[in-house]
């Protein structure tokens, strides 16, 4: 870059007498904060876009006569800006004041007292005397189920809105205008949003609570602990807050999570499901022996993608000292997949991250549940259609009403084609100027009318998504969790990726569990073979549990400190919330002549040739730097490699008919783990399906109904949501215990549905 | 500075008056002599008529100055601080502590304890309340920092009990419900200054 551009998108300010250079676009409150001067704000929230509507803001700037408003005002060249003169912070007194007028007095007990933005800038602007006053009205308290509004204390600063309108994208909250009575409604009821506590997190007040967490304890007692959420493999950053758990018993418990707002989000999984540690803290010495000795005499060593990187590396560790097979049923799914992708595309890993997502403008979704699968992801996306007025192509044979809003065109294609919608894909979305001949011969040798045909996409569906891409920049693929244990799996990783390679489209492929991606990069994994089996948070002939029920127990991953590899390619730290006593893998290991004292002392040796890098835990940040950069560790090294295998034309499509089951743990179930969860274990799994899906299954709504898929035997309550269409039904697996991590088939299955009554007749 | 220096060093100008005690005795027969001495002139008695007075009012002129304890106590100044005492509202009884979690945080002994939880009422209710009295070193600071004049320093200085956990818990320092009407406010530490209401500034209200 020649130091004329540079220039460009430089800018000189002067703010309060300091000289800054700001990157160009900027406005002035970020330049400010970015570089450590203090501008009071209460309406603004760095990862919304300004609306401008508290004025605390306010600044002067030299030659420009009144105020101006900094968080939506920009930078620009030479001009110099005060953030405080006498009438700014006369102003400012007095919009504080309005805030306070009926403002109820109950610091001494609201939740928020000790972290609540008014509370502090009252007493910043020694408000010692109130002059405004209006009449008071009746504001009843409103329960949202996990969240509690108390209207009274709500200052309107329409944060919450803004937050599940452009981050959730699930528009649940509306501002119900009249002056002031204005209040927030929640317009999607009791249960209908996503409940993922956002607009909670963002309320500067005490407006917006946790309806369990409330009164329970004071800011001040609670100690944050840093960590990143275990359940997907966003893992967002979050804070678990501890204390103890009462005056009889001093054992810390969590008391909430809260995260860095401002800059990042959390789903409900990761806000109300964070109390899955396991509590047994004896040191069974007879089980660990018996485990030793497991460990010592297994053929396969089974375990789920819940695991640190370190402990993932342990277990290979562990698997060349035994010489047994490391089986992880969900990442070899997907290491595979990844392993077809990069052979075609040349490339580790894929390109895309979330914040491109979010500034995309166009995004096409192949193969996934977005809104229950990767909650994040689905975030970035609806940022996106709100910012960036993004269209979206949902390609999923199960329509999503959920995320109608945000979605342009769904295209359902049929069960079992997605290796033929993949192929159509590739025809519709690659730039032809830049792909090889070869390439394009076999695109043009595609079989376009029947793939289409068999798939069910039409070929004016696949127009309109070409057309998507019109005077448009910035393009995301996504891919999900439907795609790595299909049967054309290998085949369709290598369409995606030479969609990613000759097109401008980032691609994410996301990965299906916690911490898949990383377990993928690290074990070689294998089948599994005959034999005895440790199972490790999986089923198998001895089982270590997380769960508290298994033949040894293992601490949770609140329990434990280590890394998490990121679908954003990230490589993030977590720590231990809460103690625990009993045995952990590192034992085993160091039992069976493995050296070592922690297990974070592996963090850097994980594999330096899959990205890795050489360095300390300890070293290793966990948040955001002032500007909102991401400071959470480090992010993993991208390798080219010199290859580009080509796919093949897809095989025969396989058709399903009849009755199908999909499966899906909705909204904040992920695993067997949030199902243990306080707040989140009354929810019961059942079958869901649509009107349809009942007349062709011929059950009735509450039925009990019984059926296997994958040698697993299910039994549970059909229920109709009106909500859903077509003939496939969705079941969850979190209540399944640790033998839902021992499940990756395909995710659409033939099932014959019993009604259990009818069964004893 | 040496110790023989820090000893000798000047420790100011105050006027020392020294007492004129005599000279001690100091052969074995000066001492004798001295015991004889007052042996014979009866000192003994000198002393023991004030103790004859004494007991001659206390027996019949009822003026005893022996306070009879545990029969009897003193009278303790107000802003004396002993063990803790929680008031009630008069009006309605309920316990005046909001669970505001202050004077946990305040402590400086980490004697205290709350629990809270969100009640029926949509109240912050105390589930329970407890002070460590074994640490408590009665500072002051719980009574001082509570915004509802809830906890306050009581008079009762007899810490001794078999339990260590006697009367350190809500039911034990909230003033007895039947006691109520007698319940008095606090004068001492951390109480509201006589002029309080002087000084409360005015909110103005709309209607
Ligand atoms: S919980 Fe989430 S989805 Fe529901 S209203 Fe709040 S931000 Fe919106
Ligand atoms: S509920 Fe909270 S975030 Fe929402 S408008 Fe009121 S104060 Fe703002
Ligand atoms: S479950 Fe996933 S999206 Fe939700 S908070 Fe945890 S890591 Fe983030
Ligand atoms: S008197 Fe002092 S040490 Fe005792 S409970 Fe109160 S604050 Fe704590
Ligand atoms: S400071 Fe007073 S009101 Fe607050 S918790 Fe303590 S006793 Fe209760
Ligand atoms: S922060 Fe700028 S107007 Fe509210």
């Amino acid at each position: 870059m020649s130091s004329v551009d540079m220039n460009e998108n430089i800018v000189k300010v002067t703010i309060d007498g300091v000289e800054l250079q700001v990157t160009k676009g900027k406005t002035i409150l970020q330049a400010a904060r970015e570089n450590g001067i203090y501008i009071p704000t209460m309406c603004y929230l760095s990862k919304l876009e300004p609306i401008s509507s508290c004025r605390m803001c306010m600044v002067e700037v030299e030659g420009v006569d009144g105020v101006i408003l900094s968080c939506q005002e920009k930078a620009v060249d030479g001009a110099v800006i005060k953030t405080n003169t006498p009438t700014i912070e006369r102003e400012r007194q007095k919009i504080v004041k309005l805030y306070d007028v009926n403002h109820p007095l109950e610091c001494g007990v609201c939740d928020k007292s000790g972290e609540c933005e008014l509370q502090n800038r009252t007493l910043e602007y020694g408000i010692d005397r109130q002059e405004f006053a209006a009449r008071e009205q009746h504001r009843p308290m409103r329960n949202w189920g996990f969240i509690s509004y108390d209207p009274s204390l709500c200052i309107m600063c329409e944060r919450c809105v803004r937050v599940c309108n452009e981050i959730v994208g699930d528009e649940a909250l509306q501002i119900s205008t009249g002056g002031y009575k204005s209040t927030i409604v929640n317009v999607k009821s009791d249960d209908d949003c996503a409940e993922c506590g956002e607009c909670m997190a963002v309320c500067p007040v005490g407006a917006l609570v946790s309806t369990d967490f409330k009164y329970s304890a004071n800011a001040w007692e609670l100690r944050a602990i840093p960590a990143s959420c275990a359940h997907c493999s966003a893992h967002c950053q979050l804070n678990y807050e501890v204390k103890h758990e009462s005056i009889d018993n001093p054992v810390e418990k969590i008391y909430r999570v809260t995260n860095d707002f401002e800059f990042s989000s959390l789903c409900g999984a990761g806000r109300f499901g964070y109390d899955f540690e396991n509590r047994a803290s004896r040191r069974d010495e007879a089980a660990f022996s018996r485990a030793v000795e497991a460990f010592e005499r297994a053929e396969n060593i089974r375990f789920s993608s819940m695991i640190s990187n370190e402990e993932a590396l342990l277990l290979c560790k562990i698997a060349e000292k035994t010489g047994a097979n490391l089986v992880c049923d969900e990442a070899k799914a997907y290491q595979d997949f990844m392993r077809a992708y990069s052979r075609a595309s040349g490339r580790r890993l894929y390109s895309g991250d979330l914040k491109r997502v979010a500034k995309s403008q166009s995004i096409v979704v192949l193969g996934t549940r977005i809104y229950d699968d990767a909650p994040m992801v689905k975030y970035a996306i609806s940022t996106a259609v709100k910012r960036e007025k993004a269209q979206v192509a949902y390609l999923h044979p199960l329509e999503d009403g959920r995320i109608r809003n945000i979605v342009t065109s769904f295209v359902k294609y049929e069960v079992g084609s997605e290796e033929g919608v993949a192929a159509l894909l590739a025809a519709t979305l690659i730039d032809r100027r830049r792909a090889p001949e070869k390439l394009l011969k076999l695109i043009d040798d595609l079989d376009i009318g029947y793939l289409s045909a068999e798939s069910n996409v039409s070929e004016e569906e696949l127009e309109e998504i070409k057309s998507m891409l019109w005077k448009r920049r910035r393009f995301t693929l996504i891919a999900g969790a439907d795609l790595y244990a299909h049967p054309g799996a290998e085949n369709i990783a290598k369409y995606l990726a030479v969609i990613e390679r000759y097109s401008d489209f980032d691609l994410i492929i996301v990965p299906p569990a916690s911490n898949t991606l990383g377990v993928s990069l690290i074990c070689e994994l294998c089948e599994m073979k005959e034999g005895y089996t440790v199972g490790y948070n999986a089923p198998g002939d001895f089982v270590l549990s997380a769960l508290g029920d298994g033949d040894l127990d293992m601490p949770a991953l609140n329990q434990q400190e280590g890394t998490f590899t990121t679908l954003e390619k990230r490589v993030v730290p977590t720590n231990a919330a809460l103690g625990y006593e009993g045995y952990e893998l590192a034992d085993i290991a160091a039992a069976l002549g493995i050296e070592m004292e922690n297990v974070v002392d592996l963090t850097p040796y994980l594999p330096e040739e899959r990205g890795f890098r050489r360095v300390e835990f300890d070293s290793l940040e966990n948040g955001f730097g002032i500007d909102g950069s991401d400071r959470r560790g480090y992010e993993l090294e991208d390798a080219l490699f010199d290859s580009q295998e080509l796919p093949l034309e897809p095989d025969e499509l396989e058709s399903f008919d009849g009755t199908i089951i999909y499966r899906c743990d909705e909204k904040r179930q992920f695993n067997p783990f949030t199902a243990k969860c306080s707040q989140l274990s009354a929810e019961e799994a059942v079958l869901k399906g649509s009107a349809q899906f009942a007349a062709a299954a011929k059950l009735e709504d509450g039925e009990r109904v019984s059926f296997e898929v994958d040698g697993i035997h299910y039994e549970r309550v059909f229920s109709i949501d009106t909500s859903m269409k077509g003939t496939v039904a969705l079941n969850p697996t979190f209540d399944i215990g640790l033998s839902s991590f021992a499940v990756s088939s395909y995710r659409f299955s033939k099932a014959q549905i019993k009604k259990v009554g009818s069964d004893d007749e | 500075m040496s110790l023989e220096e820090f000893k000798d060093r000047n420790i100011g100008t105050q006027n020392y008056r020294m007492l004129d005690l005599g000279e001690s005795p100091k052969s074995g027969m000066e001492k004798f002599k001295q015991v004889v001495e007052r042996s014979v002139k009866l000192e003994l008695f000198t002393g023991l008529k004030v103790t004859f007075r004494e007991m001659y009012k206390a027996l019949f002129k009822k003026n005893m100055h022996t306070v009879k304890y545990p029969f009897e106590k003193m009278p303790i100044a107000p802003r004396y601080r002993a063990i803790h005492q929680m008031k009630r509202l008069l009006e309605s009884g309920h316990y005046r502590c909001i669970g505001c979690g202050l004077c946990e945080k305040i402590c400086i002994a980490n004697c205290i304890r709350i629990d809270t939880r969100y009640d029926e009422n949509q109240r912050k209710e105390v589930s329970e309340y407890t002070i460590n009295f074994g640490r408590c070193i009665f500072c002051g600071y719980c009574a001082e920092v509570c915004p509802e004049l809830a906890i306050v320093h009581g008079g009762r200085y007899e810490t001794s009990s078999e339990q260590r956990a006697s009367f350190s818990t809500l039911e034990d320092m909230l003033t007895p419900l039947e006691q109520l009407a007698e319940q008095s406010e606090f004068p001492g530490f951390g109480a509201i200054s006589p002029n309080a209401d002087e000084n409360v500034k005015k909110t103005p209200l709309a209607y």
